[in-house]
């Protein structure tokens, strides 16, 4: 099988005589079914290059799943185990999506935290509970996007750097969000969206968490790799200058990408009151920090320009499998804290030295 | 949307403003009494005296718990017309609480009572308001120099294990083998050592009993859920679990809930209305929930206002107030329930 | 220095270069932008390693490994962007790194000072004092603490690039003492300069680059006109071949497609008018500053202009929109190709279609085999190689990754291509092709502005010529009407011409 990609990096402009030789200028059309057989071999090369870059975190999470399968054979590779990792990894996983198309633009969104606080505050009051199900649902949602909206026109149309934009949208958030609970624990009343977490609701063996979940990430991928927006997110990540040369609004594209991640926090923050049954004006705490670390380990480049969703939420589930098998093994927050830190070395260790042998 | 929420943040107001009206940490019974040794005219009661400013600093009220201190603070000076309250802004940074000590200082207000962010690093102002003639009630955090108070009133955080566990223990005392879990607060805080501390100490008097697992989550509904899926997945069966604090318990109750598990008894921390109301019900694995009184805030005032207006504390001897004042952490059960229920708080 | 080749991905910077320089004189290195200076000086400071030739440093042949290596040689650079830290002294900054100390570790801060007024004193700015922060300094100042750092190393050899780049002409008189004082001790001092003024009052010998390559070593600085000094540095040194002119037709001239009137921004270039018809290629001819790239830019919306507006078609556009102009049907390939105008960490095909992407789009949903498709067709059209549309652009030679910056607008069916500097960093091999593909876009019906500053390429290129000196257009002509040295007197005129 050819091999286009890593031949041309070798060679340079000279690999030019060892592939094909240049053809004139024909139509498009006397060549195609050269050309098809051509584009599998293409695409399976890209294909592998994004498996390479994942194929690392699927190796450590492979290495925790053993390490949780020798020390606690019956309470780790149990259903009711797997149910329960997912189901932690949906909430910071939706929020995680949303950073993965930010920072692959180049920005960074240090709000997401902070949102999913107001966005879950504000959606438990006992004025919005009233109006039920579609009220706490609406609500976080839209607090979401408000506060994505607000991100956004501070950095595209205000000239704000994000770091600061985001970092001020932290402080208000969480501001906010103290400000309407005063510090109190809302509890969820509607059963509606209280029976989305227990057992009775999963859809064969599913938890609705889950599935919200996998879907975002679906939905997440096609969009960064199928779409004009996901190529968009790409240009603007990766030169944002020859991106605006090449006529595409940046502007407008980052106020989108923010939009979109306020759309996930608020999302997020439906989940974790399915999931707590309660609003708390310090959820989310940290959720920032995770979802970066989780999209850089992933392999999104913190430059923008390269993002992976499946790399993200491998991230994600590195996390939480982490979490999960210290804590059936009941080893305590100091512990749990040195090793997390590690293995975030030791991934991007990893997946840099898979990366180079990849394309060498 | 605004304006429907502001109708929320209204909730629980209420039960804060009745609970404050209830006497200090330690009372086990309504405050009827009358001081006996009447003989002691400097004793302060209930009748207005000179007037008195009692300046007072706390933290940021980003928990149910601090918030319910600010409140029975306001609401046990609203009590006293002679007593005037100089509140700050909360805050959790610890130059900018220094600050507004040293504004309250400086406005040379009559008593002071402080419950510092952070107790070592509020020390030096403590002196500072010592040395100008201002008496300070430290509330709590503990300052690390006795002198930079008059007098500190607090919590009992290595008792409130001890009771816990002594709680638990009687319980299971007849069960052969039987396993306890602890689901703990922030972990590198002292507080939550000891009372992990206390709750060791008390389980040892009971060879019966083992603890089997210990996790920590963060005093958030979010991380109790988190880290009590973790520990019943970890535990397939466990006799009891002490749980250092109700907000998170809410969390915790939610996981409980969600994983379908019974057949253990859970005891709280802190004393939250929403535990109470379910331990009143008896309708969930609550059984009982060890006190942390923000009560003690409205003792602070009313010891602050009686060092305003030079007097003791009536039911005791002596003519000064005392130098400081431990508050007990009782268990409350669905025994006594309905008697702590006005001090929860939410 | 002799036969001196440093390969980039893409790009011979260095195609054998030689320069020879003596103790004590001046040496002034000239060459255009991208003609390859700082990338020597790079190899002579030990920041890039040369992947041939040899290096002779008195008599003997070493490698320069390292920055500290050639520090150690006695060889000190001081770049255009000074490397000065602002927040430390004047004292700090140049003994920063061989700080005197005590036991190794205890800085000597008062013997730092006046070892640092010493050097000041020698370098005749006594005024600089030792202990002020640099950040407080002029530029001229710093400058001279640059110098004193470099001095500060028992040093042989000063490269200085562009020094009078931010300077006034009473800071540049001062400069030109210091460098006197430096002579005078025997050091070599390698002048790099665009302004030929300065190299005829300093320099001693000068060594010309172009394109990676010495086309004239050690001529007398005082002696060789300025003519023959900027042919060299701008005229060809390989025969290009330029594709042939159309017949000129007798049929009225096509309506213009492009028109330009009055567009001005202010402090950069002064009203601008210009057409451009169909076919046709138009060429700015002007130096470096001259504001040729800024109008460039302004037609094409990417700075707003403060004056003017630019008609596409009879209808204008939006000012200071790229969206509009693109829409409207105009294409910028931009100077700073890596910079500005690729995305180097994709593909080919991503690169040639990213400005059409919704062609390829439903409701944005991409096609990628239409995509690659297309991507594949224009770029076979411009005989761009490798003829493999997913390799990473940035494996691509200079003149294939600007072919794949035409095949951009080719595939968007742009009408106004502007093209700023096209064949910068393009080896001179391949020019020629980039050339034949201009002429043939502009034959099937492309209107073509064509920015350089080599002069016999507008000349050769371009149907009509406008000449730019200082923000103004001086002179407009057929580019037939028009020879080099007419167009370079055009452009430095105002310079002194001895």
């Amino acid at each position: 099988m050819k091999q286009p990609a890593s031949e041309a990096q070798h060679g340079g402009p000279d690999a030019a005589a060892t592939s094909e030789p240049p053809t004139p200028a024909t139509t498009a059309s006397s060549t195609s079914a050269a050309r098809s057989t051509e584009e599998k071999g293409g695409w399976r090369a890209l294909g592998l290059r994004l498996d390479v870059r994942n194929l690392s975190l699927l190796g450590v999470l492979a290495a925790l799943i053993i390490v949780g399968g020798i020390t606690k054979p019956d309470q780790f590779l149990d259903t009711n185990n797997l149910q329960l990792v997912l189901t932690q990894a949906s909430v910071i996983g939706v929020v995680t999506v949303g950073m993965t198309f930010v920072i692959t633009s180049g920005g960074i969104d240090l709000s997401v935290g902070a949102i999913v606080a107001l966005a879950s505050v504000w959606a438990t009051t006992l004025a919005t509970q009233e109006y039920g199900f579609a009220g706490i649902l609406f609500t976080a949602v839209v607090v979401g996007l408000g506060c994505g909206l607000v991100n956004g026109l501070l950095i595209a149309y205000g000239g704000m750097v994000p770091f600061i934009a985001t970092l001020a949208m932290l402080a208000s958030a969480r501001g906010l969000a103290l400000q309407l609970t005063d510090g109190k624990t809302q509890i969820v009343t509607v059963n509606s969206v209280l029976d989305l977490g227990i057992p009775d609701s999963y859809i064969l063996g599913i938890p609705p968490l889950v599935l919200v979940f996998a879907a975002v990430t679906v939905i997440g991928w096609l969009v960064l790799n199928r779409t004009t927006f996901g190529r968009r997110t790409v240009a603007v990540g990766g030169n944002a200058e020859a991106a605006r040369l090449a006529g595409i609004d940046v502007r407008r594209q980052r106020l989108y990408l923010y939009l979109l991640s306020g759309l996930c926090c608020g999302i997020a923050a439906f989940l974790l009151i399915i999931l707590a049954g309660s609003g708390q004006n310090t959820n989310g705490n940290l959720y920032e920090l995770d979802a970066i670390a989780a999209a850089i380990i992933g392999g999104t480049l913190l430059s923008g320009g390269r993002g992976t969703i499946v790399g993200s939420v491998l991230g994600v589930l590195v996390f939480t499998t982490i979490t999960n098998i210290f804590a059936l093994n009941n080893l305590q927050s100091d512990v749990q804290q040195i090793a997390k830190g590690a293995i975030i070395v030791a991934a991007v260790l990893v997946q840099r030295r898979t990366l180079r042998n990849g394309e060498a | 949307m605004p304006e429907t929420s502001r109708r929320g943040l209204l909730f629980g107001t209420a039960a804060i403003s009745a609970g404050a009206f209830l006497t200090a940490c330690t009372s086990n019974e309504p405050d009827k009494k009358e001081p006996a040794a009447n003989t002691q005219p400097a004793a302060a009661d209930d009748k207005p005296g000179a007037p008195v400013t009692i300046g007072f600093a706390g933290p940021q009220a980003d928990h149910g718990w601090l918030n319910a201190i600010n409140e029975n603070a306001k609401s046990r000076a609203a009590k006293y017309s002679e007593v005037t309250l100089d509140i700050t802004e909360g805050s959790n940074d610890t130059a900018a609480q220094i600050g507004q000590v040293e504004t309250l200082i400086n406005k040379k207000v009559d008593v002071l009572v402080i419950l510092p962010a952070d107790g070592k690093a509020l020390t030096q102002v403590g002196l500072k308001a010592m040395r100008a003639g201002i008496p300070v009630i430290n509330l709590d955090r503990i300052f690390a120099d006795p002198q930079a108070y008059r007098c500190w009133v607090g919590g009992d955080n290595y008792g409130m294990g001890v009771s816990a566990g002594n709680y638990i223990g009687e319980k299971l005392k007849d069960k052969p083998n039987a396993k306890v879990i602890e689901l703990a607060g922030i972990d590198n805080l002292e507080l939550t050592q000891q009372r992990t501390q206390g709750f060791d100490d008390a389980l040892k008097n009971f060879p019966n009993i083992k603890k089997v697992a210990r996790q920590a989550a963060d005093f958030t509904v979010e991380s109790g859920q988190a880290k009590m899926a973790q520990l019943l997945q970890a535990q397939p069966s466990f006799d009891a679990l002490w749980n250092h604090d109700d907000d998170q318990g809410v969390g915790a109750l939610r996981a409980i809930q969600q994983a379908g598990r019974d057949g253990f008894l859970m005891v709280g921390g802190a004393g939250a209305k929403a535990a109470m109301d379910a331990i009143k019900a008896d309708n969930s694995v609550l059984k009982a929930t060890v006190l942390y009184p923000p009560t003690m805030a409205a003792s602070a005032i009313d010891l602050a206002r009686a060092l305003g207006q030079a007097k003791g504390v009536s039911g005791l001897a002596e003519l000064e107030i005392p130098a400081s004042l431990t508050c007990y952490s009782a268990v409350v059960d669905k025994e006594n329930v309905d008697q702590y229920l006005p001090t929860g708080f939410s | 220095m002799s036969g001196i080749t440093k390969i980039f991905p893409g790009v011979r910077a260095l195609d054998g270069v030689d320069l020879e320089v003596q103790a004590g004189e001046v040496h002034c290195l000239l060459g255009q932008n991208g003609a390859g200076k700082s990338t020597l000086i790079k190899v002579l400071a030990g920041a890039h390693q040369p992947d041939g030739g040899v290096i002779t440093w008195q008599g003997e042949e070493v490698t320069l490994k390292s920055p500290v290596a050639a520090m150690k040689l006695g060889i000190a650079t001081i770049y255009q962007e000074l490397d000065l830290v602002e927040g430390l002294s004047v004292a700090e900054n140049i003994f920063l790194g061989h700080e005197p100390t005590t036991a190794g570790f205890v800085v000597r801060g008062r013997e730092a000072r006046s070892s640092a007024t010493a050097l000041l004193k020698r370098l005749g700015h006594p005024e600089i004092q030792a202990h002020r922060p640099v950040g407080s300094l002029s530029a001229a100042q710093q400058q001279i603490v640059s110098m004193a750092r470099a001095l500060s190393h028992d040093v042989r050899l000063i490269v200085m690039d562009e020094p009078s780049a931010a300077l006034d002409p009473d800071e540049v008189d001062n400069l030109f003492r210091v460098v006197a004082t430096l002579t005078a001790d025997n050091v070599a001092v390698i002048y790099i300069s665009h302004r030929l003024e300065e190299i005829r009052r300093i320099g001693d010998r000068v060594t010309v680059i172009k394109d990676g390559r010495t086309v004239a070593v050690a001529l007398p600085a005082k002696e060789t006109p300025t003519r023959e000094v900027v042919a060299l540095m701008t005229g060809r040194n390989v025969e290009y071949v330029f594709p042939e002119r159309p017949a000129p037709t007798t049929a009225a001239p096509a309506e213009p497609v492009l028109r330009v009137e009055g567009l001005a921004r202010h402090g950069e270039f002064e009203p601008v008018d210009l057409e451009l018809r169909p076919g046709e290629i138009v060429g700015l001819a002007g130096l470096v500053g001259s504001g040729r790239s800024e109008i460039l830019e302004t037609i094409y919306g990417a700075r707003k202009p403060s004056a003017g507006r630019v008609l596409v078609n009879g209808t204008p556009l939006r000012p200071g929109s790229v969206p509009a102009a693109v829409r409207a049907g105009l294409g910028l390939a931009p100077e700073e190709r890596k910079a500005q105008g690729l995305l180097m960490l994709e593909s080919v095909t991503r690169n040639v279609t990213v400005s059409s992407l919704s062609r390829f789009a439903r409701i944005g949903w991409l096609d990628h085999s239409a995509e690659r498709a297309e991507a594949r067709a224009a770029t076979r059209e411009l005989s761009l190689r490798p003829d493999n549309p997913d390799v990473p652009i940035r494996t691509l030679s200079g003149g294939n990754q600007q072919k794949a910056v035409l095949a951009r607008w080719l595939l968007r069916g742009c009408r106004v291509l502007l093209l700023d500097e096209p064949t910068r960093g393009v080896d001179v091999g391949a020019r020629a092709e980039l050339y034949a593909v201009i002429r043939r876009l502009a034959d099937e019906g492309l209107a073509v502005l064509l920015v350089s500053s080599e002069v016999p390429e507008v000349l050769g290129l371009a149907d009509r010529v406008l000449v730019l000196r200082e923000g103004r257009i001086v002179h407009r002509a057929p580019a037939q009407e028009l020879d080099e040295h007419r167009v370079l007197d055009l452009v430095m005129e105002g310079s002194p011409t001895p």
